[in-house]
């Protein structure tokens, strides 16, 4: 009975490696890179970026005098290998200036897509999740990935 | 009536926060020689950024490692991730600015330890601030007896604190305020709680006076042609009462008031100083560098040359009365604000001792004054200028260009500026130009237009060249150190004004993109305002970036050295780690790429003895180093880097040095992207460690 029980541990050890290991991949692979929204969402994101965000970043989301800017070179150096869910937890907390977490998650993940399709990484057929736990399984990645070419 | 409860309340609060902080200072307090402490937010008034110090120097400057750090989160309720102030370190106690509240702080520069903290709670009116969280700095003054602590409020409240207390000065103003709102020659619209005026710049104070300018929100696409004007005024430093006023769009039979037609001075707003004041205690003079008027882009309201708007005003300080100015540009339509302190220098030019300022701008001209008559040091001559047509605008057909100094950063934007690594990029960059109407400085604004031009592109304009953390200036050398972005390109195209966004005709835009539109409830459409463009299909934004690498060739941000005796450079480097998307962009794998520097405008210099010491504006992740950014110290003489160490986070404020206990140490604020602000101080290893 000891061996059996023993054998039974082993089993159900090991099946959960196994879990582990299948899932651990999937999740690691999850980049921006990877299409994490929709085309439908960037649009969506849009408007609302040019009514709550335009102001201080720009028409064409180059920045302002006191705003950094949001595309482009100095924009992808500083989220480079940081994940969605860190972008999307500094809008939470401190966009817009004026009164921070006033919209919703929902309208905070659209403006987050619009500015991916800015920035061109591609779209896909799953909308960006609404909640930074989840988006921190999305990394920030500002090169291309040899093997997505 | 309800501001002066809620002042009051927030007062008990105050004084009950600050007496459970507060320790005594004296154990730290003892005189020391000034050039070894950091007075005042440019290290003296004269706007240098200059101390003598050597002990940190070229051969051990890579040593350096973090004497203490302190995170700014707490000071406010929320973190802020733009923390921009350079702290100041007079009489054995370090004070800054900090948090998203702009709270004062005050700590042991040997060991950061927290001696006292001040902070206002403003409520709706700090809320509405156009300039809100921790500001730039604040100023000291003392008589040798006392010690104060200055610094202004994002609601605009000018604050009086006792610098060994934190506690407010209830001598000072009304218990220790004054209420910039008031008192300043105009009503401020639409109330005092939500009127739009502020400053984020730390206060000047010479002679017994405390000099304060005003800053507003972007002006971009104002809501109106008509706002509030920025007014530069002195306070007695003791009692908080207004010495003067200097009117920056002046009043009616003032000089210069016919330099707005139509009546134009009469709602004009903006115009105000917002960036650092200098000033020549010894002369008595105040070197006031002025802002653009209402709007950035668009002055069809407002014709004629707008003085004072980007203007550089001389006055007294004892009457606030203009001795001299000199319009930079006139007619401003470029958002070209003077946007950094003026930096005084006693200079030998030709054999004869000169009294110079030297103004450096966002279109990289370093203007070079006598800063007792005004007079150029070196020609700038009326040059002629494109003359643009869009409807309504009024056009100066001349602009004053400086033959001496060369600009020290592209104002101007050029097929041959073009990304060049391969030819194929240099196509790319070609198609995104030929979308726009390209010139030398001084091109104008166009109406945007699907069929092209979407706008003027631009560089040396609203965030190009030089911005508010300035230049430094080293009086052994009379060499100017100055950092400038060289590709902030700026889009400027105009729009049609839908009624319900502005009343002006033109504000920012680009056609095809709506107009940002504020609604209300149940606001609608006005019936006679121009209909909304219809939307460009399938074009999407036409980035001005290709990959994220900039459509511009290096280098992108420099650090220029200008000797004033001569109007020459001496060196000029690119300042920066080359970017991670440009190190890692396949197709220049392979290729070897000098040191392209960085596009940003938050960098500020330090200058010491022997180092010119700047941090980077970028994070970067390369083989040397994980992500973060690096601060690097060149030889002054020569450029050449002789140093770096590691930050975690941009470089988002000034560096600034002092001695402390026989030590040398640098502060540097950092911040940005998922990094909320922290002041770094930075010293040698003590012998043995």
């Amino acid at each position: 009975m000891r061996n059996l029980a023993a054998i039974l541990v082993l089993v159900v050890v090991a099946s959960s490696v196994c879990v582990l290991r299948a899932q651990a991949p999937a999740a690691e692979s999850r980049s921006v890179w990877d299409g994490v929204y929709t085309e439908e969402q960037a649009k969506r994101g849009e408007p609302i970026y040019r009514k709550e965000c335009a102001l201080c970043h720009g028409d064409m989301l180059t920045g302002g005098e006191s705003s950094p800017p949001l595309s482009g070179g100095a924009f992808l150096a500083n989220w480079n290998g940081l994940t969605m869910g860190d972008l999307f937890d500094r809008i939470r907390k401190t966009m817009p200036q004026t009164n921070p977490g006033r919209l919703t998650r929902q309208q905070d993940a659209d403006i987050l897509a619009f500015m991916l399709s800015v920035n061109k990484f591609p779209s896909g057929k799953t909308e960006l999740y609404r909640q930074s736990e989840m988006l921190r399984e999305i990394r920030f990645e500002s090169a291309k990935p040899a093997a997505k070419k | 009536m309800r501001e002066k409860n809620r002042n009051r309340l927030n007062l008990v609060l105050v004084s009950s926060f600050a007496g459970l902080l507060c320790w005594p200072v004296a154990s730290s307090a003892q005189s020391q020689p000034r050039n070894t402490e950091w007075p005042s937010y440019g290290a003296d008034l004269a706007g240098t950024r200059y101390r003598p110090l050597d002990q940190i120097n070229a051969a051990n400057f890579s040593d350096l490692e973090i004497a203490w750090r302190i995170k700014t989160d707490n000071f406010g309720d929320r973190p802020e991730y733009k923390l921009e102030g350079t702290p100041l370190m007079v009489n054995g106690t370090l004070y800054a600015t900090a948090g998203s509240r702009r709270a004062v702080i005050a700590l042991d520069p040997a060991t950061g330890e927290l001696l006292w903290i001040h902070g206002e709670h403003e409520g709706k009116r700090g809320g509405a601030a156009p300039r809100q969280l921790s500001g730039r700095g604040l100023a000291y003054w003392s008589d040798g007896k006392e010690e104060r602590i200055l610094y202004v409020t994002p609601g605009f409240r000018l604050i009086c604190l006792d610098a060994k207390t934190g506690v407010r000065i209830p001598s000072f103003g009304d218990k220790g305020e004054v209420d910039l709102k008031q008192n300043d020659d105009q009503d401020i619209f639409p109330d005092l709680i939500t009127g739009e005026i502020g400053i984020q710049s730390a206060p000047v104070v010479a002679k017994d006076t405390v000099i304060i300018g005003a800053a507003f929100r972007e002006g971009m696409t104002p809501r109106s042609m008509r706002n509030n004007k920025g007014y530069v005024r002195g306070f007695d430093v003791r009692t908080g009462k207004r010495l003067w006023i200097f009117h920056t769009i002046p009043k009616k039979g003032e000089f210069g008031y016919d330099t707005w037609e139509k009546g134009s001075a009469e709602y004009t707003g903006n115009t105000g100083v917002w960036t650092q004041i200098t000033v020549d205690e010894q002369l008595g003079l105040v070197y006031l560098p002025v802002e653009s008027p209402t709007s950035d882009f668009y002055g069809g309201h407002r014709p004629g040359n707008n003085l004072f708007g980007e203007t550089l005003v001389c006055v007294d300080l004892k009457t606030g009365e203009r001795k001299w100015h000199f319009q930079l540009v006139h007619h401003p339509l470029w958002d070209m604000d003077i946007s950094s302190a003026p930096i005084l220098a006693d200079i030998t030019v030709d054999g004869k001792p000169v009294k110079a300022v030297a103004q450096p701008t966002k279109q990289g001209f370093l203007y070079v004054f006598d800063r007792v008559t005004g007079k150029p040091i070196w020609p700038i001559p009326e040059k002629p200028v494109e003359v643009g047509s869009v409807p309504g605008e009024w056009y100066s057909h001349t602009q004053p260009i400086p033959t001496k100094p060369p600009a020290y950063s592209r104002n101007g934007v050029s097929i041959d500026d073009l990304i060049d690594f391969t030819p194929a990029l240099r196509e790319r960059g070609k198609e995104i130009a030929s979308h726009y109407h390209l010139g030398p400085v001084y091109t104008p604004p166009t109406v945007s237009k699907l069929e092209g031009p979407l706008g003027t592109l631009t560089m040396g304009t609203a965030s190009g060249g030089t911005n508010w953390p300035g230049g430094s200036y080293d009086p052994e050398l009379h060499n100017v150190y100055v950092y400038a972005c060289n590709s902030c390109i700026e889009p400027i195209g105009l729009v049609p004004a839908p009624k319900e966004v502005s009343d002006m005709n033109y504000v920012a835009g680009t056609a095809g993109k709506e107009v940002v539109v504020l609604h209300g409830p149940g606001e609608n459409a006005g019936a006679d305002s121009p209909k909304p463009p219809k939307k460009r299909q399938g074009s999407g934004y036409i980035s001005l970036n290709i990959d994220g690498l900039p459509m511009v060739k290096p280098p992108y941000g420099t650090i220029t050295a200008i000797n004033l005796d001569k109007g020459e450079f001496v060196w000029q480097i690119a300042h920066g780690e080359t970017p991670d998307v440009v190190r890692n962009y396949e197709p220049l794998k392979g290729m070897s790429i000098p040191r392209t520097g960085q596009e940003t405008y938050n960098i500020g210099t330090l200058v010491t003895k022997t180092l010119v010491i700047a941090g980077e504006g970028n994070v970067t992740t390369t083989p040397d180093h994980p992500r973060g950014a690096m601060l690097r110290a060149y030889d002054k003489m020569t450029g050449k880097e002789v140093g770096a160490v590691y930050m975690p986070a941009p470089q988002t404020g000034s560096p600034m040095t002092y001695m402390m206990n026989g030590k040398q140490y640098i502060v540097v604020a950092v911040s940005g992207g998922p990094y909320s602000g922290e002041y770094i101080a930075y010293t040698l290893p003590s012998t043995g460690e």
